[in-house]
């Protein structure tokens, strides 16, 4: 109930930028009826995930939106693992004004917590520069990963995408061509074997990266969409299907073949980045972050390019379909000054910024048209990817159902190790979505 | 009256101390796993004795149990076996006993962060051991040791116990120079030496101390978390599991903070059980009741 009021007592001041006319940045929120208006004021405390990207352009944007709003005092910070710092806030109902709680916050169970406002009302709205409302600027795609039962709580704002990576260098040099097919990759990791190159190197110990780079763009490859739509969706029999089956036969023959490098179940994501910015594995599936996270280590002759992981020939899936994943940033129902925090975010994803943002992070963000800037050599082929991508989704079992996504990555070290056959994976990953479907405690969501 | 007041004064400040920092959490422990709670807002839902219920029936709970109890035969046979070894070298005089003694406490002033990253080199695929191994000609013996269901926790146990071995050995130490010079003495003179002395005479002598070293052990292995979660993550497929990391992955991961907790209550009733079994059985001193039956 509390929630309600509070959801109540936020709309009532009815959060809105007013005028096509204002610049951005410089935000009001109408008064209920929409015919005054009232500047923002008071403490902003915004909370960020310090991550790769750093803290600097919130930083930035937060310096710029104190200065367009002198009766607002903006204060952000940050922290590697800022999780952990805001989990007691929200428990003791403190939590900042705006937040980007990063990789390891269940976000799920804030919204069933009632811990988050849903911020409908506000991205319908004027997006900051006045054309169109604000839901409208953000990609639907990417969007749609922050809802719930119709409710928008969580804002994307920049994108990751996940796919493989090769050394244009290299391949060049061997006259090797990233393999757009399953049959072409058997092909050349042979070739590449041949040379004393690991071909496939992987995150062993994170076996999540293997579930996004292989198992589930194989299933969807093979399957379409709707296998890995219906196993997120814990359809019965939907993570033994004959789509998943094969995907992980798929794997258990690059393994058995020797391509997969030897070693690299036992490896961390650093270790097995490594191995492949120092050229002793050819192709690695990895998320964009992996230059910036390999950057300090990357020899200067080394250079990565990102690909889709190769297609099977003959499946029902659309060859351009592409993974994305988003890290969103929310507005807590505690929060003491949720306007301000909702017009500051309002802000950071304006065109310009969110423009700035990719020139000076490298990334792609959310925000529709930002690529529209010179892209640095490494952003080209994500963003041509996502560009034509006819079917974009998101891994969004592993947030939701976390304890069956663990069950699902263990089963797929033990296939790794030789201690399971692929049906005897699947049965265990079918086994681990029975578990989650009868536990009544466990909320249940839908891939939208 | 007087002096029960002057008592009480001394007394109350350790144990206010001791209230507010290990009853009071405990308690709090207790209460904590009688709900269902995410740890992300202050609702809580009250369910008994449901935790417990579910914990009694969890696989993996139980296999963390296992897995804990494996670390502790295992790592600490070897702990107390290399620390008896060590703590023997180190009681001899002489320089060289004296650097031993130095060099066998460096791994307790390194950070366990730092053990573990050390370890996780040496394991590595392309790491110090397989490349002893291939360097001696055990190609065949090479494996991904952190990777493979068979070793990971015995990789842990290897850490942990190059870690251990300092500390057990400077208390197993202590323990050697307190047996007096006379037994010693006299052992000698009726011809008791090495294999022979150790069985007969140090080891029943160092009784009090065992006693110590294998609560400690208990209590350490128990407690063992960064080391597991920094080496393997509980991995491969939970094959290095302890009850720390799957506490860790019920509060932390999925969000299961009542679990977690009752996962909490778990790991002290066997640290509890295992300490009491151990008090128990090594309740007497078989040297004190020699001496009695001598007198």
């Amino acid at each position: 109930m509390k929630g309600i009021f509070q959801w109540f007592a936020i709309s009532a001041l009815a959060i809105s930028v007013v005028g096509c006319s204002q610049p951005a940045g410089s935000a009001k929120v109408s008064e209920p009826g929409g015919s005054t208006t009232k500047e923002l004021k008071g403490d902003l405390e915004v909370v960020a995930f310090k991550g790769g990207y750093g803290l600097d352009q919130y930083e930035k944007a937060g310096k710029e939106f104190g200065e367009k709003n002198p009766d607002l005092k903006v204060k952000v910070t940050g922290d590697p693992r800022v999780w952990l710092q805001l989990r007691p806030r929200l428990v003791a109902g403190t939590p900042p004004d705006l937040m980007f709680p990063g990789w390891d916050m269940d976000v799920w169970a804030l919204i069933e917590e009632g811990q988050l406002k849903p911020l409908d009302e506000a991205l319908d709205q004027p997006a900051a520069d006045g054309k169109g409302t604000w839901r409208d600027s953000f990609d639907p795609n990417v969007l749609k990963l922050g809802q719930k039962d119709g409710k928008t709580y969580l804002l994307p704002y920049y994108v990751m995408t996940y796919g493989w990576w090769f050394d244009p260098g290299v391949f060049t040099k061997n006259g090797w061509t990233a393999p757009k097919t399953y049959a072409e990759l058997l092909t050349l990791c042979e070739k590449i074997k041949a040379k004393g190159i690991a071909p496939i190197t992987y995150q062993g110990q994170y076996p999540y990266y293997m579930v996004e780079g292989m198992l589930l763009p194989w299933a969807a490859s093979i399957g379409g969409i709707e296998a890995v739509n219906d196993a997120q969706n814990l359809v019965p029999g939907a993570w033994k299907s004959d789509a998943l089956l094969k995907a992980a036969t798929m794997i258990d023959e690059l393994n058995k073949k020797g391509y997969l490098q030897a070693g690299a179940v036992g490896m961390s994501h650093t270790e097995s980045q490594t191995q492949f910015v120092n050229g002793k594995a050819a192709m690695i599936p990895c998320g964009s972050w992996l230059p910036s996270e390999m950057k300090e280590v990357t020899p200067p002759t080394a250079k990565m390019q990102f690909f889709l992981p190769p297609v099977v020939d003959g499946g029902k899936g659309d060859p351009s379909t592409m993974l994305i994943g988003v890290e969103p940033w929310m507005i807590p129902n505690d929060a003491k000054n949720p306007d301000a925090g909702i017009e500051l975010f309002r802000y950071m994803t304006s065109l310009p910024k969110a423009k700035e943002f990719v020139e000076t992070k490298n990334t792609l963000m959310a925000i529709k048209g930002s690529d529209e800037v010179k892209l640095p050599e490494v952003l080209v082929p994500q963003s041509a990817a996502l560009k034509a991508a006819k079917t974009v989704w998101s891994n969004q079992f592993r947030s939701w159902y976390k304890a069956a996504e663990k069950d699902i990555e263990g089963a797929l070290t033990s296939m790794l190790n030789g201690e399971l056959t692929p049906r005897q994976f699947v049965d265990r990953c079918e086994a681990a979505a029975e578990k989650t479907r009868k536990d009544s405690s466990i909320p249940k969501y839908k891939v939208s | 009256m007087k002096r029960t007041g002057f008592i009480v004064g001394f007394l109350a400040p350790a144990v206010l101390i001791y209230l507010a920092l290990v009853l009071v959490p405990l308690g709090q422990a207790l209460i904590f796993s009688a709900y269902q709670w995410r740890g992300v807002s202050a609702k809580r839902k009250f369910v008994g004795a449901d935790n417990f219920r579910e914990l009694a029936g969890d696989h993996d709970f139980l296999r963390s149990v296992t897995n804990n109890l494996w670390l502790l035969v295992g790592a600490g046979v070897v702990i107390i076996a290399v620390s008896l070894v060590v703590a023997h070298l180190t009681a001899a005089p002489g320089k060289s006993a004296k650097m031993l003694r130095g060099f066998s406490l460096v791994p307790q002033m390194v950070s366990l962060v730092a053990v573990a990253v050390l370890w996780q080199f040496i394991f590595n695929p392309e790491g110090l051991l397989n490349a002893t191994l291939r360097g001696a000609g055990l190609t065949s013996w090479t494996r991904t040791w952190l990777g493979d269901s068979h070793f990971a926790l015995a990789g842990v146990g290897v850490a942990f116990a190059w870690y251990a071995v300092g500390f057990y050995a400077l208390l197993f130490g202590a323990g050697l120079r307190n047996i007096p010079a006379e037994v010693n003495e006299a052992a000698e003179l009726d011809g008791s030496q090495g294999w022979n002395r150790f069985t007969q005479i140090t080891w029943p002598m160092l009784w009090s101390v065992k006693r110590t070293a294998i609560t400690y052990l208990v209590i350490n292995v128990m407690n063992t978390f960064a080391l597991v979660f920094l080496m393997t993550r509980g991995g491969p497929d939970r094959a290095s599991d302890t009850m720390l990391t799957y506490l860790y992955e019920q509060a932390f991961v999925n969000s299961k903070f009542g679990y977690a907790t009752a996962v909490a209550v778990g790991n002290f009733a066997v640290a509890m059980i295992l300490s009491l079994a151990i008090l128990f059985f090594l309740r007497r001193d078989p040297t004190s009741s020699q001496n009695k039956a001598a007198a």
